[in-house]
């Protein structure tokens, strides 16, 4: 018999880049909040730059709860899923916005459109086939002040493109109108970096410096990032990293409003005779726990939050909470990453000091900013050449064509070309299908005896044409910077377990096809909500999370703005 | 050609306390002074006087599975004109931590894949595979590489592409991972690949002398940063 | 420009006739057909193992003869029309080979900084269908037999191509200079250790 604990307002699951989020505008009003995170506390001492440690042994993720729950994947419903090699989040507090790339986008507003504004453009029937695309609730106007919101209390550095509709052509000429300037100046770029920003130019395209959630000078109490190259998929050592565990909750906490408990794995949401959430059970150890509350916001990240959604089952909702209508699960997406293309250079790039935030962005190629009228696909990819090098990834580069990879042959091959080689980071914009969705594996479980997350789906068409049009222009960039070789990845369709994860608890008006409204609030439990880029129905050729806690910043608003309709 | 008789570099064991760093002395292998240890051992270079191909086994290996593996570390990145070898570096003390370390699960592979490459040199060139001459060693490395020894039935379990690639990727870590796991001694790794080492501040200023190829490296391990030690040194 | 062509093989001794299929590479304007055989290879039959990974996997010797007057060089690639992603899967590449040279002898070195046999010097390799810069014998899977085709191509020029060209980038660079061909075909199969006994 879990022990009961008394009545929060509400009660947060998962204290990570959204939730984390989510708790300073609640806190601030004056809310008691619960913020329950499955993992510990972090901090700098546990970061030092060991390439063993952060990118072979998988630091600090593969000790924790997100290591037992990997999801299954396969590409079609006629197949048996396999378990996925690793879980690419990690529990703490601060989740994976611990040690993750950092880079921290606006979507564009095609974006929040993408039906209306490709019917209106080319028809109707460019819409690809098999596609359940939507249109978002609202457009990106409506989320620009919560951009803003977040960039501010995160820290957010960059080079505004437009502000309020004057251009600024050291910026993304592309982006959707902002209020005002970043908070901080973009992170520096290396020679390299000008280089290629040179040669897209002479391309005639538009390159600018990307936004990153890294301080780029001191910021809030905390010092500019050093760049000492351990970055990736490695936590900060100077805390220049703008993780929430840095940013958002120890300002929650300040207000005495918000309390954190962690090592709680959440296992269920309980409800009452009416549908009504009333509350989670979570376990620390061998004990179980009741926390009753008011709201149950939950930010377990994509997989996870549809996940605890189909194992709360009960006579109201006998298919998984809020899911009478059958929509948890599906339009999931998640970004092509794959197709990759890369180069050697005749020339050292001095990428040692680097990081994946650092980098020259290209959006020409993105979404609908270039006329699709004579291709057979819509959306497009960002282009974005980063400057990031660690030894021995550095020292098992491909050789491209030139002989062994080992040897004494080799020795001399890698004396000169350890810093030669580079790889483009390509997010190409993608739709939700009708056969591509998430459910729980029938077989596989965690440690508990809970089914896991089965991913069902495949690239499609649409997917893997832009994949090819993006790799042309990936090369094209290349051989203008001066590359002696380019070598491109095959086009690839599996989907797998991925850290850019979108949908199964979509956001929308239409309550037969989406699972949450246009605040983020379940169409069928108006006290449930749900944080991050599970409620997403287009990915844009961005990352999720500045969008993912934008949205969560709004939903915590609407609550406080609503707090009478909502908890009472 | 014959082997490689490896000599025993007869090395103090103050000397190896010496070179290990921040490894610290629970990391060393016992290696059993004979006859050569001498005041000349101690006058070799740095280089000579890493600690180099243990003399006894490793503690996850047999003795027999050790040679074996020694040989072929020694190919992958050999010791030649253009410096140090995997085997200097230590890749082998590396490998034999991380078994007992983070890689236990590897240490079944490591024991069949040993002995099934000593089956296929045996079957294939007519001898051990420690007895082959390097271009042999080479030629049998490369069929193992691209998987075609899988198929001569010497017991690989799955693809012998498996083994090797796990072998090569523990050597690459304990060739040019920090120091701190037991390898890239002396940091002659980060030399081979020009790296120009751990730093916890790059400035624009010295971004801009490594662009001009001025940046002296820096030779210390993270946990040479006392923001990353914990406890006490001894 | 590619067409498929087929030759009848007969396997000597046994009177069976074996077809062996074979993407002709060469122009249209009809260069001559030589004769391609090795001391230790007839087509049709077993390669012996040393060319093999069930063996020392070292490069067979192959003989030509009956050149077309105007050789200048010669390439050649050793290719399995039955494997690959699409086919052929490459198993060697040699080229720059000198016009006046009869063949090829057995092991021939891998690593580049071996140099070649003398009458061979400045033959280099191109990178098989592993990306490798040398030969690499059969591995069919599991019990299939599979046939290999040694191609010998006679060039009107020394063309002195750069190393490391696959099969593709080669067949471009001496497009409009074959003015010969010449094929021999072996089979292989696999012979695995532990089909004649447990090997310690």
């Amino acid at each position: 018999m879990p022990t009961q604990l008394k009545t929060t307002d509400v009660v947060i699951v998962g204290m990570g880049a959204a939730g984390g989020v989510a708790a300073l505008p609640l806190a601030e009003a004056g809310l008691e909040v619960v913020g329950l995170e499955a993992g510990t506390w972090l901090d700098r001492r546990d970061f030092a730059p060991d390439e063993i440690r952060n990118n072979y042994r998988d630091w600090p993720m593969l000790v924790n709860k997100c290591e037992d729950e990997r999801p299954t994947s396969r590409a079609t419903s006629a197949q048996t899923a396999n378990r996925v090699g690793s879980h690419p989040m990690m529990n703490a507090v601060g989740g994976t916005s611990i040690h993750y790339w950092a880079q921290s986008w606006r979507l564009n507003p095609w974006d929040f459109k993408v039906v209306s504004e490709t019917t209106g453009r080319y028809g109707r029937g460019r819409i690809p086939a098999g596609s359940t695309v939507e249109d978002w609730p609202f457009g990106y106007d409506e989320l620009e002040p919560y951009y803003d919101l977040v960039e501010r209390a995160v820290g957010v550095s960059g080079q505004a493109g437009n502000i309020r509709g004057q251009l600024d052509a050291r910026g993304n000429k592309f982006e959707g109108p902002r209020d005002r300037e970043f908070p901080m100046p973009p992170l520096r770029w290396t020679a390299f970096n000008e280089r290629m920003a040179d040669s897209a130019r002479s391309l005639g395209w538009h390159p600018f410096p990307g936004p990153a959630a890294v301080n780029s000078e001191n910021y809030d109490g905390r010092r500019g990032c050093v760049y000492h190259g351990f970055c990736n998929k490695g936590g900060c050592p100077v805390d220049a990293k703008n993780a929430t565990h840095l940013t958002t909750i120890p300002k929650a906490l300040d207000t005495g409003n918000l309390r954190v408990v962690t090592r709680a794995h959440v296992t269920k949401i309980e409800v009452d005779g009416e549908g009504r959430a009333t509350g989670v059970n979570y376990v620390v150890g061998n004990n179980e726990y009741f926390q009753p509350a008011r709201v149950v916001l939950i930010g377990c990240y994509t997989y996870e939050n549809v996940r605890l959604l189909l194992l709360s089952k009960s006579r109201v909702y006998p298919d998984g909470f809020s899911n009478n209508h059958g929509q948890v699960g599906r339009h999931y997406l998640s970004h092509h990453q794959g197709a990759g293309v890369s180069a050697l250079f005749p020339y050292d790039l001095d990428a040692w000091y680097g990081l994946p935030a650092q980098g020259v962005a290209v959006d020409d190629w993105a979404d609908d900013n270039f006329d699709h009228s004579d291709l057979n696909f819509i959306g497009g990819g960002n282009l974005w050449a980063m400057s990031d090098r660690r030894p021995i990834s550095a020292a098992g580069m491909s050789t491209y064509g030139r002989g062994r990879n080992w040897g004494s042959g080799w020795k001399r091959f890698i004396a000169e070309n350890a810093d030669r080689s580079h790889g483009f980071y390509i997010q190409k914009s993608t739709l939700p299908y009708e056969d591509n969705y998430l459910d729980l594996d029938p077989t596989d479980t965690d440690r508990l005896g809970m089914p896991v997350i089965r991913i069902t789906g495949q690239f499609k068409e649409n997917e893997l044409r832009i994949a090819k049009f993006i790799q042309d222009r990936a090369e094209e960039w290349y051989l203008e910077a001066g590359a002696i070789e380019v070598s491109r990845g095959g086009l690839g369709n599996s989907m797998g377990a991925s850290t850019h994860a979108y949908g199964g608890t979509r956001m929308g008006d239409n309550r037969e096809t989406n699972v949450v409204d246009s605040w983020g609030f379940s169409h069928e439990a108006p006290n449930l909500g749900v944080l991050g880029a599970s409620v997403m129905g287009t990915s844009g050729a961005r990352n999720p999370t500045l969008t993912s806690q934008a949205l969560s910043w709004r939903t915590a608003q609407h609550l406080v703005d609503a707090w009478r309709d909502i908890a009472e | 050609m014959a082997e490689k008789p490896r000599e025993e570099k007869g090395i103090s064991r103050r000397d190896m306390l010496k070179t290990a760093g921040a490894a610290g002395a629970a990391a060393l292998i016992p290696v059993p002074l004979d006859a050569s240890t001498t005041v000349g051992a101690l006058e070799k270079t740095s280089t000579e006087l890493l600690a180099a191909a243990p003399a006894g086994p490793l503690m996850n290996l047999t003795a027999h599975e050790t040679e074996i593996l020694s040989a072929m570390v020694d190919r992958l990145i050999p010791s030649d004109e253009m410096g140090p070898g995997a085997l200097d570096a230590g890749a082998l003390r590396y490998i034999d931590r991380a078994l007992s370390e983070a890689e236990s699960d590897a240490a079944e592979a490591y024991r069949n894949g040993l002995t099934a490459l000593d089956r296929y040199s045996e079957y294939s060139r007519g001898k051990p595979f420690t007895e082959l001459g390097d271009k042999e060693q080479d030629s049998v490395l490369i069929d193992l590489q691209t998987g075609s020894a899988t198929g001569a039935g010497v017991g690989f379990v799955g693809s012998s592409g498996a083994f090797f690639n796990m072998v090569k990727s523990h050597t690459w870590q304990g060739v040019f991972g920090d120091p701190q796991y037991g390898g890239n001694v002396n940091f002659t790794g980060w030399d081979l690949i020009n790296y120009p080492g751990v730093r916890m501040r790059v400035s624009r200023e010295e971004q801009r002398r490594l662009e001009e190829d001025q940046l002296e490296p820096v030779r210390r391990s993270a946990y040479d940063f006392e923001q990353f030690q914990a406890g006490e040194e001894d | 420009m590619s067409q498929l062509t087929q030759i009848p093989v007969r396997v000597a001794g046994i009177g069976i006739l074996a077809t062996c299929i074979v993407t002709a590479e060469i122009d249209a304007q009809s260069p001559t057909t030589f004769i391609v055989e090795s001391p230790t290879m007839t087509t049709g039959e077993m390669m012996p193992r040393d060319y093999s990974p069930d063996g020392r996997n070292m490069s067979p010797p192959l003989r030509w003869r009956g050149l077309p007057e105007g050789t200048r060089q010669i390439a050649v690639i050793c290719q399995d029309h039955g494997a690959g992603n699409p086919p052929p899967w490459v198993h060697w590449i040699i080229y720059n080979i000198s016009g006046t040279a009869d063949g090829l002898p057995t092991g021939l070195p891998f690593d580049s900084s071996e140099p070649m046999p003398r009458g061979l010097e400045g033959a280099v390799h191109g990178n098989n269908g592993w990306g490798l810069p040398m030969y690499r014998g059969p591995a069919p899977p599991g019990n299939s037999l599979h046939h290999y085709d040694f191609a010998v191509f006679a060039l009107d020029e020394e063309l002195n191509l750069p190393p490391g060209l696959d099969r593709e980038e080669l067949l471009e660079a001496i497009d409009g200079h074959v003015i010969g061909r010449g094929d021999m075909v072996p089979i292989y199969r696999r012979q695995r250790a532990d089909s004649v006994s447990t090997v310690n």
